[in-house]
């Protein structure tokens, strides 16, 4: 199972997805990124069926920058944005192959100047949250970011809580997710965090 | 268990009192076992003297609640006058049965005062049979237990004082006995000069 | 030698039964009164299908007949000892049956067992397991060690694998020679000695939190605190964990209860506390 987690802090969002991608019994890859950059504030990371995710991920990447493009270079809110996901992702339920998907969306309103994160799952079900996780990744984690997390944290504080996180799955999880990319969201942009 | 209107969880009950009515839901958003949100209301204003509860699937719940706005507004644009709460009623029947052979998984409650500030409450099933009532609507994963709470404490033409003492103990009790509601829960006291919102401080289990 | 012993042992029934089963009439040759309940099991050709046909497992979670589950429950050892914290909800579907559950069974004064999964099955084995327990005590004139308490209760499980008995248990004793000892017991046959587990629905949020401040140098206090605010992470977190927090202590003395903390003030409690659970409003 993947690990996509999320939190949000005092002027930034972090997302840290699992490089691993697995097939029946076999590892195919240690290095994937299961994050697409929607514009300049605004962050998707995903988990779900495979083939889905990629194709999804993109098609929401182009439609928010044809967005751009066609509205003088303006640039979707958060709140835009999740709006938009979760209507595509409600829409597609009741469709013949509806896109099974879950995602994280991270993301900072340059108006308002404060950081966001959404949680979207396949069905449509959206919350806007302090920290967030898919999958198993959820029940370790959300009692652990409960007792440590606060609202004011730094991006330093907030490295050390996904530390602890992702040692926690590390030891209980079953499976060997190969370490995450860590991204954040701020202000400035969107950049990969070395950890 | 893969049940889509008690994925999320989730209930909300309507109640009349002496020239006002009250609306109630808890905050829980959760996925099977595990609870992801503890702001999600389930209590849609819808002008200042009709409100409507949905609960069921989150998602739809989101979508209808975004379908009603954008009918609202329309009605709004089109009649310049506010909509009826037992107008609003037979929208909302006529949305959900355009979805008859592949249903919203939700159970919408109407709850609001009329022209004359006479109280009005209804509750309907998914595909949009009217249940018109007198005294209480409940929907939600804690129906039963709403059902039994409403049917114990309610008394006809309580002041809004009182409406909201009685909403909010049925509410309470009943969500304490349904694994999947709870988790913070917020009332509405509609009276004819004002609405009133009141969070209560629950049980976080 | 095992005359005490005997009287609780079905292969040797005494004159007593005997003398009683005989004036009953004896028709039909079946003893009518023993003091070990023996298990009866449905006249029909398969008992198993028919028992997974009406009571709720993994596979038929629709059916009539609902067994109490969920459950958060976890047990570590430390330094001074062993800390055991349980909460107290029993759930059947989504309805809460019942927030008073008392998880923790007291085998004797120096053993204590655990109960998630089937609530009539843990409450029913563990007390069994007291009398064999005491047994032993009479037999070898010795207290039990942990190991083979535990293992007498995997074993008796053993026996009835596949017949739908659901178990997630810890066994958690103090003796001389092993010091503060846990063992995990499951229906599934599993026994497993560690220092630290947290079994049912609510595991993953209790191990969040105990894993993340968990260490071998724990204060006696630090130690209580720990194996409460993790059973409380797991009855927010978890739909069908909650109520109350019950917590013991085991040393070489015995076990000591340490209290019932009802989740509804301790939340409230802890949260400003800590300044924990940002999540919540309030």
């Amino acid at each position: 199972m993947d690990v996509v987690l999320g939190i949000r802090l005092k002027d930034c969002t972090l997302i840290a997805t699992s490089k691993s991608v697995t097939r029946g019994i076999s590892v195919l890859k240690e290095d994937d990124d299961k994050t697409r950059i929607l514009n300049e504030h605004n962050l998707i990371a995903f988990t779900g069926e495979a083939g889905d995710t990629v194709q999804f991920a993109e098609y929401i990447q182009a439609n928010i920058q044809l967005y751009s493009m066609r509205e003088n270079d303006i640039e979707l809110s958060p709140k835009a944005t999740a709006s938009f996901v979760r209507n595509q992702l409600a829409t597609s339920l009741r469709t013949r192959k509806p896109y099974q998907v879950n995602v994280l969306i991270g993301g900072f309103d340059t108006k308002t100047g404060k950081p966001t994160l959404n949680y979207i799952d396949y069905i449509g079900t959206q919350a806007i949250l302090p920290y967030a996780a898919h999958g198993y990744a959820a029940f370790y984690c959300m009692s652990l970011l409960d007792k440590h997390y606060r609202p004011e944290m730094e991006l330093n504080d907030g490295l050390k809580l996904l530390e602890m996180s992702i040692k926690e799955l590390q030891t209980r999880m079953p499976m060997d997710f190969k370490g995450v990319i860590v991204k954040v969201i701020d202000k400035e942009g969107i950049r990969k965090i070395d950890v | 268990m893969s049940d889509p209107s008690s994925i999320n969880g989730g209930s909300a009950l309507a109640m009349v009192g002496k020239d006002c009515v009250a609306i109630a839901c808890d905050l829980r958003l959760g996925s099977q076992s595990l609870g992801l949100a503890n702001n999600f209301e389930k209590i849609f204003k819808i002008n200042d003297k009709v409100m409507m509860g949905l609960t069921g699937l989150a998602s739809d719940v989101t979508t209808l609640h975004e379908l009603f706005r954008f009918k609202n507004n329309l009605y709004e644009l089109r009649e310049e006058r506010k909509i009826e709460p037992s107008t609003f009623a037979n929208l909302v029947s006529s949305t959900l049965y355009e979805k008859r052979f592949g249903p919203w998984f939700t159970g919408p409650l109407v709850a609001g005062l009329d022209k004359h500030n006479k109280p009005f409450i209804c509750g309907f099933d998914s595909i949009g049979c009217i249940d018109y009532a007198k005294d209480f609507v409940v929907s939600g994963t804690a129906s039963d237990q709403l059902y039994g709470m409403c049917e114990g404490l309610y008394q006809p033409n309580l002041e809004p004082e009182d409406l909201f003492e009685t909403i909010s103990q049925s509410l309470l009790n009943a969500v304490d006995r349904d694994t999947l509601s709870g988790w913070g829960a917020i009332v509405y006291i509609i009276t004819k000069d004002k609405v009133i919102k009141k969070v209560l401080r629950t049980r976080q289990d | 030698m095992n005359t005490i012993a005997s009287q609780f042992n079905n292969n040797n029934r005494n004159h007593v039964h005997h003398e009683i089963n005989e004036s009953n009439g004896g028709y039909g040759g079946v003893d009518k009164l023993e003091l070990t309940p023996t298990m009866t099991l449905p006249p029909i050709s398969q008992p198993t299908d028919f028992l997974r046909a009406h009571t709720d497992d993994a596979t038929n979670p629709d059916c009539k007949i609902k067994i109490a589950h969920g459950t958060t429950t976890l047990a570590f050892r430390y330094k001074k000892g062993i800390v055991i914290a349980v909460d107290s909800r029993a759930s059947q579907g989504n309805w809460t049956a019942s927030q008073t559950v008392h998880k923790v069974i007291r085998i004797n004064p120096m053993l204590l067992g655990t109960m998630a999964g089937g609530a009539a099955d843990c409450q029913y084995w563990e007390t069994w397991l007291g009398t064999q327990c005491r047994l032993h005590e009479l037999r070898e004139k010795e207290r039990i060690s942990v190991a083979a308490a535990s293992k007498i209760l995997s074993n008796l499980i053993y026996e009835y694998k596949g017949m739908g008995l659901s178990m997630g248990t810890m066994i958690c004793g103090f003796t001389k020679k092993e010091g503060p000892t846990v063992y995990y017991v499951d229906s599934d046959g599993t026994r497993l000695k560690g220092d630290l587990f947290c079994v049912g629905s609510g595991q993953t949020f209790a191990y969040g939190v105990l894993d993340s401040e968990y260490k071998w140098d724990l204060t006696e206090e630090e130690a209580l605190y720990l194996g409460k605010r993790s059973i409380l992470a797991a009855a927010h977190r978890d739909a069908y964990s909650g109520g109350t927090v019950n917590l013991y202590h085991i040393t070489e003395e015995g076990w000591t209860y340490h209290g019932n903390y009802d989740v509804g003030d301790l939340f409230w409690e802890v949260k400003s506390q800590e300044k924990s659970f940002n999540n919540v409003d309030g």
